[in-house]
């Protein structure tokens, strides 16, 4: 079930370093939300955050508040884990499983959540998944074969249908065709358009002309000052970004005048 | 690569810019054309309007190559827009000059309007003038103000071409049918012109603000 999202004030640091700092926003459901901006401006790690994922780096922590329908996902009894099953994640480069085939890489995060499952109710939510992903016609006659036999955007499809076999809320997307070539690229662009029905999707992404297709609203980051931290500069709908924004910086920064 | 690209934007403003000056001075020697039944003066008005048509179809390669290769967007991207649409304006501001030292040449060596007529015209043609030098600078300028002011020299062509019909179809007409027309014909040719001009200007005013004066859905 797709949820709705809220940052207020938010701050991110590693140790002592204030990488991203002063974040509200609201992250709306069945939407698609794009964040752009130049490198290092934060919105990875901004997006990781979401998740609880930055904390793999030691002595990440945040201040502020990011609750998921009115959940802090920051309260002292909240188990990191189930903030991540709850909360799934696409990277950059396609990263299944090396040695196990293509159903056990759709099958992990079941069976590491999971509670013991009949086969034929696994058959079934892998199959779910490799559909909803779009997969599901190019892969169904060799399941058993290695996901990493596939090719990039096949493997790219792979692990988004890994996180949306566990039935997340919300998909995060770190720059998840920055690897891929465009007809392949065509085809994530497509299956993120059909997954919003279903889930909240935040995307990270360099490609100015894939954010404006892909998504609802648009947030731009930008650092304060050079070594300063970043910032969410603007946010607004993706046509809006895209055709008046509000402030200077994005116009520069999405007409290719920096950055 | 980017540098480039801005400084195809800048000429293709560049371009607009001429188009009006090339514009403006077609309309300006029409109408001296027309109210001195100058032919040498029609002529080159005539033969210099391929040089206008020519102009649009460069804006227009232009702005098509811009919009297949940079992806401009934002400011860019209304920049390109509006170039298309004004140079289209432009060119038939261009026409209607040409229909303007076509009809002086037609007439030669008689002149085309009657006495009475005549100064209402060069009220106009110097309006409509002033007109397309004030949207050239606003080109140059985006100076939203200066276009805005432009809608009162554009009203005051309004009136005139609305009086022409009031003397023309009056009792006391004395020129006939064919006079008649022509006064008609032409009065109509410099009021499109003046509105072409205005709506050049406008066009400006969205690349700036990225809302077109007078439009209603002014919404994205």
């Amino acid at each position: 079930m797709a949820k709705r999202i809220e940052v207020s004030d938010l701050n991110i640091y590693y140790d002592k370093f204030l990488a991203v700092q002063g974040v509200s926003m609201t992250i709306e459901p069945r939407a698609v939300t794009a964040l752009i901006g130049p490198s290092g401006c934060g919105k990875s790690t901004f997006l990781r955050s979401l998740n609880r994922m930055h904390e793999l780096v030691p002595k990440a922590r945040v201040e502020g508040k990011i609750a998921m329908d009115g959940q802090d996902l920051y309260g002292p009894n909240v188990d990191p884990v189930v903030v991540r099953r709850h909360i799934g994640m696409v990277f950059q480069r396609p990263n299944p499983f090396p040695t196990m085939s293509i159903y056990d890489n759709v099958a992990a995060g079941l069976r590491l959540n999971a509670t013991r499952m009949k086969r034929a109710e696994l058959d079934d939510l892998v199959e779910r998944a490799l559909r909803a992903a779009n997969l599901w016609q190019e892969v169904s006659d060799r399941l058993n074969k290695p996901g990493s036999g596939l090719s990039g955007g096949q493997q790219q499809r792979l692990c988004i249908a890994r996180a949306i076999a566990v039935q997340p809320d919300v998909l995060l997307m770190d720059e998840p065709c920055s690897a891929l070539d465009p007809i392949s690229t065509q085809k994530i662009e497509d299956l993120i358009n059909e997954l919003k029905t279903e889930y909240t999707i935040v995307i990270v992404t360099h490609n100015m002309q894939q954010a404006a297709r892909v998504s609802d609203t648009t947030g731009f980051f930008n650092l304060k000052g050079v070594g300063e931290a970043g910032q969410l500069v603007e946010l607004d709908e993706t046509t809006k970004i895209f055709s008046t924004p509000t402030n200077q910086a994005t116009e520069d920064y999405i007409s290719g005048r920096f950055g | 690569m980017r540098e480039a690209y801005h400084v195809e934007l800048d000429r293709l403003a560049q371009n607009l810019a001429e188009m009006c000056d090339m514009a403006a001075t077609a309309m300006s020697r029409a109408t001296k054309a027309l109210l001195e039944a100058d032919l040498v003066l029609a002529e080159q008005v005539i033969s210099d309007d391929q040089r206008v048509d020519d102009a649009r179809a460069h804006c227009e390669e232009q702005a098509y190559a811009l919009l297949a290769l940079q992806a401009p967007v934002a400011t860019d991207l209304r920049t390109v827009l509006a170039a298309i649409h004004a140079a289209e304006s432009l060119e038939r501001m261009g026409d209607l000059a040409l229909h303007v030292a076509r009809a002086a040449r037609r007439r030669h060596p008689d002149p085309v309007l009657p006495a009475e007529v005549a100064p209402y015209f060069a009220e106009m043609g110097t309006v409509v003038v002033r007109l397309a030098r004030q949207a050239e600078e606003v080109i140059k300028s985006r100076d939203v103000d200066a276009a805005r002011s432009m809608d009162a020299a554009d009203d005051e062509v309004d009136d005139i071409h609305r009086h022409l019909f009031t003397v023309i179809m009056g009792n006391d007409w004395p020129h006939g049918v064919a006079a008649a027309v022509d006064t008609t014909l032409l009065g109509r040719f410099y009021e499109r012109f003046g509105d072409h001009a205005v709506s050049v200007a406008n066009r400006m005013v969205f690349v700036v603000t990225g809302k077109m004066p007078g439009y209603h859905t002014n919404e994205i």
